[in-house]
């Protein structure tokens, strides 16, 4: 909403500068979002008189003048020929800055000296078109800044008006809003009507088929209308608000909709076949051709304003071109009518039309105050156009809508509030805002609401009134006395940010990927169509394709990661993400949504640098981090599977990570084909844990264990293995060996390849003994060490080198 | 007698004196102390003394050897002291060379955020809630008292996947399903990412709010303003100004805007906060009536108060970020620096 301070001022007194009254009005709840000065910064561009026009003595189109500017005379070259000496001009100085940022400087012309502009309109941003400067009134004083001479100075307001307060969107509603806070009245225009032509029910009628949807209608008509370009006070008004300026009539109409906020609609009386306004509902498919030159297709609930014959206006929203205000127009009728905001909504939306007129219908109007807009409107069409009003309007309104009685009381205004204010004051604040305060009995107010104030109808709203314009500074900022509470926070939060705080000390650093994908995502991680992944919900209005289906997987969004951050030159690359994806559920509104820790690693392990190892990352880096991971969280019963693994894997690089026999999640190195669908020349090593799942796989810490006061010790085993044999096996073999003095197991040595023949492997693990009594002798450690050699014998049937 | 050892001393001495290498020392010891040296040749002579002379001269072999011994000793100290300072600064590094390290990586500035917002809350006894980013009409809006076809709607711009399924425009439906779980009193913060369908420099189509909500007797407007005034100062630093103007929300009344005193010109006018001083950051007012109507809770018995902000925002304003959108490049280059 466009409003400006001349024009605010001109229905209430408020003698604040301009920054303190945007202050004024932004603390209301109507925030400037923009504050304009117009004419403002050009007080170099002065009032002057030219005293001598002269031939330019070097250019033939050009005069040189003597200009009085009030204190001196200046020389001045001008190019335009429409003034003579006399003339009172508007003089650009030098200094001055013209719109488009134009700088008037000392200059000199073919040789002669020039000190300042003649300006016409168009460089004064006055008009869009002029033919030669500007010649002003003989009453204008010399010296005078021109724009405080033309008395078009003034201040834009833009106001980001929140969508309950339709109310402001009208200069007579904001400057309500100013009044009620300095405690002042509005002044309304005097509305008085010269009808001086035939009865209005002798030239028009009016019927209403629909009236759920239009509850009430009133016109008038006037005749004799000649029309013509609006007065320069009433373009420049529309052009602040941002109106193109049409003709006298049109003009009107817009004009009295942004002072009072009531849309109008001014038809050519003599293309209404009959004369006649009908209220109804269009046809199903029928089309109508709106005043902008589209055709559109209307459906049975979209409400229109028609004649005797055809649909003229799409109701509340926009004219039909059938009956526009135009050249020949003389005979106007002029509707100011009350329409159901949620059915213009409808319409408005369905068809894509939204106009200064549906805005505020479908926000509420004042379906009381709409015959004051439809007089005062009536009342300057007479006046601009020479028209002559008929007497008397039709008014057809079957079910007059009674003003809210609401009760507040005032203890509860003080309870909400923390405030602590007196029955008096807050009377008096209702009473600024024009509601009407009923007696009642003490300490409850009943407040009669007017119309136009839709978005006021329970107490809570009398409340938000009375803390409002008493000012939100002056409520008192206090702490609460609060319960004490039995449920405490979950550590869900705790542990996700322990696991964040991990992975970023093992080299990680965490990205966000939008959750929308796009649809190749899943073929391009190799995941077939019949996949539960591959079919991911599919927003209806998506930004972009590419950005059309929620995530199933989070590698797609790591892998675009990548490929980002490798066009940057940036190799080594080490991210996680810890987000949600979004799986379908069969039967239900809402999908799962589990959170996932996910990693993606490629190039090399260590920083570069002059003393940093060389070594690239492999599958082993990233099973330590998940390791390392499970740890932390303290998951039991971890083991790793090679068993269906999803295919976007390196069938022989890659493992799922379970509890039990709950999978938690998956890592490896990433299949080639993925690789090379994402143009990524390194291999890529990926690690995907559901968070959940391992929340609900850690272990209870047990007891803290006291170390042995005694030295442990250590025997090593080298031995040959079956190249397929896990060394896990061997580690669980080791294990499996019950005796209390076997304190732990170690792979320290793998080989393969050289003298080692194909099919085998030589693994070499260190076997910790110790007791918490004493320090085993030599005799002891053998005979545990050799339980231990033997079952391996026995389980695995090892050779020992 | 005497004076030969004197002179034997002094030759010693002067010899001991060019010795700087441990091999040296120790020849010098065979040399002098040694079985076939110069002083133990001496004390072989002294047999052949007098028993009158005999103690004398023994007295004076005995200092000389003493004195000897101790030279030695003490020469032997310095010749080690210098060659390990000589060994020492051989060994001298360039130590303005970077360090051996290992990679490190970051937590993305929208989880700094997140995490700082949820701590200062926690301290002030609000416990995190949360809940699913795919939501149905009614959490998102209906019982959010924005029914369907509510110009307020029109305020956020919504992704559908059907007629009632959404993705959540605000973490507001937290609110509702917390309330619809338990009977008050309610202290809890939302944390979570949201989405509208907006896409500019100051606009992502994802992005991430907090939510805070407290519902008991007796909460005040009054005590929204002191809550949100501590958490500011704690945020932004104790000066920052801060104001709460009136503003709409369906499921608030009053409503407030809050605005801190720009924390780049200090309340003077910038660019960033368009000549005004002021930088909206949070959404807040007293839960509406209608709200408790959807969760079955007493108006007259209970109030409290929500509020809501956007993490970028603060993000933004806390690291100088201009665009929204390097916070979601994940150019590491970018991220690292958090």
């Amino acid at each position: 909403m466009i409003v400006t301070y001349n024009w605010i001022k001109e229905f209430v007194d408020c003698d604040l500068p301009a920054a303190e009254l945007s202050h004024l009005l932004t603390m209301l709840g109507l925030e400037v979002e923009r504050m304009e000065e117009v004419g403002g910064g050009m007080d170099d561009v002065v009032v002057a008189q030219v005293v001598e026009k002269n031939q330019h003595p070097n250019a033939d189109k050009l005069s040189l003048c003597k200009v009085d500017n009030g204190s001196q005379i200046v020389n001045v070259v001008c190019g335009a020929q429409n003034f003579k000496a006399g003339d009172k001009v508007a003089l650009a100085q030098i200094g001055a800055t013209l719109p488009g940022d134009f700088k008037i400087k000392r200059s000199k012309i073919r040789g002669e000296e020039s000190c300042g502009m003649l300006c016409s309109e168009k460089e004064l941003a006055l008009s869009a078109e002029s033919s030669g400067i500007m010649i002003l009134p003989e009453s204008y004083t010399l010296g005078t800044p021109l724009f405080d001479a033309l008395g078009t100075k003034d201040v834009i307001f833009e106001i980001g008006l929140t969508p309950n307060r339709a109310d402001c969107l009208s200069v007579v509603g904001i400057a309500r809003e100013v009044a009620a806070k300095l405690g002042k009245k509005v002044h309304y225009p005097g509305l008085e009507v010269k009808e001086e032509g035939a009865p209005v029910a002798s030239v028009a009628s009016v019927e209403i088929l629909a009236p759920e949807l239009c509850p009430r209608y009133t016109a008038r008509h006037i005749t004799g209308c000649t029309l013509a370009d609006s007065p320069a006070w009433l373009a420049n008004r529309l052009m602040a608000a941002g109106i193109r300026s049409i003709n006298n009539i049109v003009d009107v109409t817009n004009y009295v909709l942004l002072e009072y906020g009531h849309p109008l609609h001014a038809f050519d009386y003599k293309l209404l076949s009959g004369g006649k306004i009908v209220v109804a509902a269009a046809g199903e498919g029928e089309k109508f051709t709106t005043l902008d030159g589209q055709e559109r297709t209307l459906a049975s609930n979209d409400l229109t304003i028609r004649d005797g014959a055809k649909a003229v206006a799409l109701a509340g929203i926009m004219g039909g071109g059938n009956s526009e205000i135009g050249e020949g127009t003389t005979e106007v009728l002029l509707e100011s009518a009350y329409f159901n905001p949620s059915a213009i909504r409808k319409t408005s939306k369905r068809l894509g039309i939204h106009t200064e007129s549906s805005h505020r219908f479908e926000r509420g109007a004042d379906v009381a105050g709409l015959t004051r807009a439809l007089d005062r409107a009536a009342q300057l069409i007479a006046e601009l156009s020479g028209g002559k009003v008929a007497k008397g309007i039709i008014d057809v309104y079957p079910a007059p809508v009674a003003p809210r009685v609401i009760t507040a009381r005032l203890s509860r205004i003080n309870a909400v509030s923390g405030l602590d204010l007196s029955a008096a004051e807050v009377q008096d604040i209702f009473e600024r805002l024009e509601f009407e305060v009923q007696q009642g009995e003490p300490g409850v107010f009943t407040v009669k609401v007017p119309l136009f104030r839709v978005d006021i109808e329970r107490e809570v709203d009398l409340v938000e009134e009375v803390v409002r314009v008493n000012g939100f500074e002056k409520v008192p900022a206090t702490l609460p006395q609060a319960s004490v509470f039995s449920d405490l926070p979950s550590d869900t939060q705790r542990l996700a940010s322990r696991v964040k705080g991990l992975l970023v000390s093992h080299g990680l650093s965490e990205v966000i990927n939008y959750s929308f994908v796009a649809p190749s995502s899943c073929e391009k991680i190799m995941l077939p169509a019949d996949d539960f992944r591959s079919n991911g919900m599919v927003l209806l209005n998506p930004i972009s394709d590419e950005l059309s289906v929620m995530r199933t997987t989070m590698l797609p969004g790591l892998l675009d990661t990548a490929v980002k951050n490798v066009s940057f030159r940036t190799l080594n690359l080490g991210i996680f993400e810890m987000r949600r994806i979004y799986l379908p559920v069969e039967g239900a509104e809402l999908p799962e949504e589990p959170l996932y820790i996910s990693a993606l690693l490629t190039g090399r392990r260590d920083p570069e640098g002059w003393n940093q190892a060389k070594g690239d990352i492999d599958f082993f880096d990233v099973k330590g981090i998940a390791e390392n991971l499970l740890a932390e969280l303290n998951v039991g019963g971890v083991n790793f599977s090679v068993e269906e693994l999803d295919p976007y894997y390196h069938p022989g690089k890659a493992c799922r990570i379970l509890s039990g026999k709950k999978v938690l999640g998956s890592m490896g190195e990433l299949h080639p084909t993925v690789q090379e669908n994402y143009g990524i020349s390194t291999p890529l090593y990926y690690l995907e844990l559901n968070f959940e799942a391992l929340l609900s796989a850690r272990k209870k810490q047990g007891a803290a264990q006291v170390p042995s006061r005694f030295p442990s010790t250590f025997r090593d085993i080298a031995m040959l293995l079956p190249r397929e044999l896990p060394v896990a096996d061997v580690v669980s073999c080791v294990n499996g060996v019950k005796a209390p003095e076997l304190e732990g197991v170690e792979i320290f040595d793998l080989y393969m390849g050289g003298n080692i023949a194909a099919h085998e492997k030589s693994v070499a693990i260190r076997v910790r003994y110790g007791s918490k009594e004493k320090t085993l002798t030599d005799e002891e450690v053998t005979r545990l060490h050799t339980k231990v050699t033997e079952a391996l014998q026995k389980k695995l049937n090892v050779s020992f080198r | 007698m005497k004076d030969k050892l004197e002179a034997l001393l002094e030759e010693a001495l002067s010899e001991l004196a060019q010795a700087s290498t441990e091999e040296g020392l120790q020849e010098l010891r065979v040399k002098y102390l040694g079985k076939k040296g110069a002083l133990t040749g001496v004390m072989k002579g002294l047999g052949a003394l007098s028993p009158e002379e005999r103690p004398l001269v023994g007295q004076v072999v005995n200092t000389v050897k003493a004195k000897l011994e101790d030279a030695l000793d003490a020469r032997a100290t310095a010749v080690r002291e210098t060659a390990k300072a000589a060994r020492l600064a051989g060994e001298k590094i360039d130590v303005t060379l970077p360090g051996r390290r290992q990679a490190m990586g970051s937590k993305h500035p929208i989880t700094l955020v997140t995490e700082e917002i949820c701590s200062i809350f926690g301290a002030l006894g609000f416990a995190v809630a949360e809940g699913p980013e795919i939501e149905l009409d009614f959490y998102n809006f209906e019982a959010l008292n924005l029914p369907k076809d509510h110009p307020a709607r029109d305020m956020q711009d919504t992704f559908y996947f059907g007629e009632s399924v959404l993705l959540r425009t605000h973490t507001s439906p937290v609110q509702i399903r917390t309330m619809l779980k338990q009977p008050p009193p309610v202290r809890i913060i939302a944390p979570g990412t949201v989405y509208r369908c907006d896409s500019d420099a100051t606009h992502s189509p994802m992005f991430h709010q907090v939510e805070g909500l407290m519902v008991d007797k007796g909460i005040t407007f009054g005590d929204l303003k002191g809550i949100l005034t501590l958490f500011i100062s704690q945020l932004f630093g104790k000066d920052i100004g801060v104001r709460l103007r009136p503003s709409f929300f369906p499921f608030t009344e009053p409503s407030a805007e809050v605005d801190i005193a720009c924390v780049i010109c200090r309340g003077k006018g910038c660019r960033v906060c368009k000549e005004t001083g002021w930088l909206e950051i949070l959404g807040a007012g007293m839960v509406d009536p209608e709200v408790y109507r959807h969760v079955g809770y007493d108006s007259e018995q209970y109030t409290g108060f929500a509020f809501g902000m956007g993490i970028e925002r603060i993000a933004m304003l806390k690291y100088g970020i201009a665009d929204m959108r390097l916070l979601f490049e994940n150019d590491l280059r970018f991220l690292k620096q958090f």
